[in-house]
């Protein structure tokens, strides 16, 4: 044929590792998963923008003669929803669908280090989640006529929550061998965070087992963070919430690398 | 073009070989594989040929690091692939049976991001992937989204992302499925050009035919032991003083009585396979001709006995199903 020859008698090539190695893996990496998801990424921004802005809307429906500071925190809290329900749907329902059309073998077969195709599947999420989360902001803005005080505090803030939810997504995708199972805990997951978590609403609203429950989960702390962020004077001891969502961050990152390194 | 390959080792040459590999499940009641050692050097095209379940994937999936082997150890050279998964994906490429996940990418970009993932220079990676859609006669489709490709276009597809950069093991399972006659034969001669250019090729199949032509060596599988081993032709030397006489029974009809001539037999639908011995063949034609004369059989056919013949009396297993 005419194809490229390869010279490939000889001894064996050296194994391929250190940054370099790590960084095309992750280019490539991000090259499939964004041409993987061209044909509903547009899409799936749209509708993260709409949900984003549609429950910030929703809120002023339920509430129609909202005060400034109540505006502030539902939309803050809007924002965190959005942010959350990325990584805990997306990495689920790919995985799923990867085990049920029998590619996940493929794609775990690929010489990229794990970390890179994490990585590259974090970024897909933030590029998916932010637009969800302006928009939500947005008309937050307009819709009650409220200024944010965005603070560079936002970056670490959208970051460690992005992290946490969407390697949680990604590792409980992974963790669970059967997809119909993933689906059904990923829907058990959004029904908890959407009505049982701390997140547009005070933890003391809660009963109090659940109330002191969350002050261990991610939840109530990517909320206040990513609050204190944008808003003065509504989100208190952001210190001690960065203390529990970097052991969230570093514990999700770990059940992940744990997970996708697993051989049956 | 020549890559460079900075030697691990100096010594120029470098050999796969698995040593009693086993993977058991449920606590080591069912075994998948049973003891599974083999060799493979450079430039060979070794098929495992087994029937279904019979634990084929399983071996492969523990080459590539998919599966972790319960005993025994699988080294390509120096690597111990068990071990280091990570240098195993490196060093071997994967075409699993299943089709791969290219719905949303044209033919062409699925092969360079899968050549850039396999970490080949852009150039390169372009360079031979566009030869290889040309040698497989796939242009017309270079441009067309995976979901609308046909089954057979798309495994060529695949085919092309896991060799457009292969590793020095390739590994294809079951490569030629919904691949029509022609490009089968394209696709073949491109699995030759993979050993003459160096890489060990593993072929996963259950197509004993076609791999008879096409394998240097082969290993037979059945219920996870590796059976028998060698080129087709060694595999075959037990039956050289046979004839495979095969008669189309009339639908419906039993099995009828056997001549003593007759050394073994199988049965799949209306088709009778039997072996006779050589010095039998004069008394065998006779009674085929007896059984058309007498409507029991449509047709017959004598001939020189081939690996699949080897394959049934080895595993009980005709192509499509199970020898009664």
């Amino acid at each position: 044929m005419t194809a490229v020859e390869l010279a490939q008698t000889g001894s064996l090539p050296q194994k391929r590792k250190g940054a370099i190695h790590w960084w095309r893996s992750y280019t490539a990496m991000l090259r499939w998963e964004i041409t993987n998801m061209r044909l509903l990424l547009p899409i799936t921004i749209l509708v993260q923008a709409i949900s984003g802005a549609g429950i910030v809307l929703g809120f002023g429906l339920l509430i129609p003669a909202m005060e400034p500071a109540t505006a502030k925190y539902l939309s803050t809290g809007a924002v965190v929803v959005t942010l959350i329900l990325v990584g805990l749907v997306l990495g689920p329902q790919l995985v799923a669908q990867q085990r049920m059309s029998g590619s996940y073998d493929f794609m775990w077969s690929l010489p990229v280090p794990r970390t890179a195709s994490s990585a590259a599947w974090l970024s897909l999420n933030t590029l998916i989640a932010v637009p969800g989360m302006v928009a939500a902001l947005v008309a937050a803005a307009l819709r009650y006529d409220i200024a944010f005080d965005i603070s560079p505090g936002v970056v670490p803030a959208v970051l460690f929550t992005l992290i946490t939810g969407t390697l949680l997504g990604y590792a409980i995708a992974h963790a669970i061998p059967n997809p119909e199972v993933t689906m059904v805990v990923s829907q058990v997951m959004i029904f908890v965070i959407f009505g049982f978590s701390p997140i547009s609403f005070p933890a003391e609203n809660l009963p109090g087992w659940i109330a002191g429950l969350h002050r261990y989960l991610p939840f109530e702390h990517m909320a206040n963070t990513v609050r204190g962020s944008l808003v003065d004077g509504l989100a208190t001891d952001i210190g001690h919430s960065y203390l529990v969502l970097s052991v969230w961050a570093v514990l999700a990152t770990t059940i992940t690398a744990a997970v996708l390194g697993r051989r049956g | 073009m020549s890559i460079e390959n900075p030697a691990a080792s100096s010594d120029g040459s470098w050999v796969f070989r698995a040593d009693n590999v086993t993977k058991t499940y449920d606590n080591g009641k069912s075994f998948a594989n049973d003891a599974i050692s083999l060799e493979v050097h450079p430039g060979e095209v070794y098929g495992l040929l087994g029937p279904n379940g019979a634990g084929k994937t399983t071996l492969v999936k523990q080459v590539i690091g998919l599966l972790k082997p319960t005993s025994g150890s699988i080294m390509l050279g120096s690597f111990d692939l068990v071990d280091d998964p990570d240098v195993a994906r490196q060093l071997c490429s994967y075409l699993p049976q299943a089709q791969m996940p290219i719905d949303s990418f044209k033919a062409h970009e699925a092969i360079s991001v899968a050549g850039a993932i396999r970490g080949g220079p852009r150039t390169a990676v372009k360079e031979r992937g566009e030869a290889l859609i040309a040698a497989l006669e796939l242009d017309e489709w270079r441009d067309t989204l995976g979901a609308r490709l046909s089954g057979g276009v798309r495994r060529l597809v695949g085919f092309i992302m896991t060799v457009v950069w292969p590793g020095r093991v390739v590994i294809l399972d079951e490569p030629t499925n919904d691949v029509d006659p022609l490009r089968r034969r394209l696709m073949w001669e491109q699995i030759r050009m993979l050993g003459q250019e160096g890489s060990a090729v593993f072929l996963v199949t259950h197509n004993v035919m076609e791999a008879e032509k096409s394998v240097d060596r082969l290993a037979i599988i059945n219920e996870g032991k590796l059976i028998a081993a060698g080129t087709p032709s060694s595999l075959k030397s037990d039956d050289s003083d046979r004839l495979r006489l095969q008669l189309m029974l009339s639908p419906g009809e039993p099995t009828p009585e056997l001549p003593e001539v007759v050394i073994r037999h199988t049965r799949a639908g209306n088709n009778l396979i039997t072996e006779i011995p050589e010095d039998a063949a004069a008394a065998g034609i006779n009674w085929a001709r007896h059984m058309i004369t007498d409507g029991i059989a449509e047709e017959y056919a004598l001939g020189a006995t081939t690996l699949e013949d080897v394959y049934i009396r080895l595993t009980g297993d005709v192509a499509s199903g199970r020898v009664r």
